[in-house]
């Protein structure tokens, strides 16, 4: 049920559990941007931005490249993938649970 | 295994078992009994379970899992919300070492000639807060899906 890629998860999933993060990702869906022209789209302060940015960053969610003095950030979509899959486990362990309820049930009588 | 579809916040699975509902309610809420059925060969084993039985009340299971790697013992544990034998059991599902909020697992039995239809739903593994709002999860879809869409080892690898 637990793999060890779960501590990279958690991060992923704290990344997404904020609304202002998961805006920027959908920003950031319609390709790179500066972390100025992502801020515009913010009543926040850019640091507050910046912040955000690097919760997301930690996670593996957006990548930093520099553009002469610009940082320009990308979507990584990539982590997600980890998250689905703990979803997978989590179906298949309920699966093998009830096919051990049944088991149990129809062959004991 | 039937597949999963990565919008679905929640896992359901159900199974029809020839038994009545209350003996379903029993293997469910009864340590001894869980004792002998919640495990999977080769996977894991409830080695160790307690449950107050009553809307409050704590339950807890310890659970060796023994995949690939060496046997791991991890505990689950939990509360009961609602518990109406023979047809609906509801408990908050908190596993240690994920750090996320507490997730929720429901029992529904329905009998019907002497089978009883039993659906297990564990619900917000995405957690509370993005199933509330609604609009997180569907995003978060859209980029996951733009992203195998446009990495063609892992639309290969999901064919495979």
């Amino acid at each position: 049920m637990v793999s060890n890629v779960s501590r990279k998860r958690d991060s992923v999933f704290r990344a997404i559990s904020d609304p202002t993060r998961r805006e920027i990702l959908g920003i950031l869906r319609t390709g790179s941007h500066s972390v100025g022209e992502i801020a515009q789209n913010f009543r926040m302060s850019r640091p507050a931005i910046s912040k955000h940015l690097r919760v997301l960053h930690t996670a593996g969610l957006v990548s930093t490249r520099r553009h002469g003095t610009q940082t320009r950030c990308q979507l990584n979509a990539a982590p997600l993938v980890g998250v689905r899959d703990w979803l997978r486990e989590y179906e298949s362990f309920w699966k093998d649970s009830l096919e051990g309820l049944k088991r149990h049930l129809e062959e004991n009588k | 295994m039937s597949p999963i579809s990565v919008h679905d916040d929640r896992i359901v699975q159900e199974v029809t078992i020839k038994a009545g509902a209350q003996r379903v309610f029993a293997a469910l809420t009864k340590p001894e009994e869980l004792l002998q059925w919640w495990a999977a060969e080769g996977k894991f084993k409830v080695t160790h379970a307690e449950c107050n039985l009553q809307p409050g009340g704590k339950w807890l299971m310890r659970v060796t899992s023994c995949g690939p790697d060496a046997p791991r013992a991890l505990t689950v544990c939990g509360e009961y919300l609602t518990v109406e034998p023979p047809r609906l059991l509801e408990y908050t599902w908190i596993l240690e070492r994920e750090d996320l909020p507490e997730t929720l697992v429901r029992w529904d039995l329905d009998e019907k000639d002497g089978y009883t239809t039993v659906r297990v739903t564990h619900s917000g593994l995405i957690t509370e807060e993005l199933r509330a709002r609604h609009d997180g999860w569907p995003l978060l879809v859209t980029l996951l899906k733009s992203y195998i869409h446009n990495e063609p080892d892992i639309a290969a690898k999901e064919r495979a």
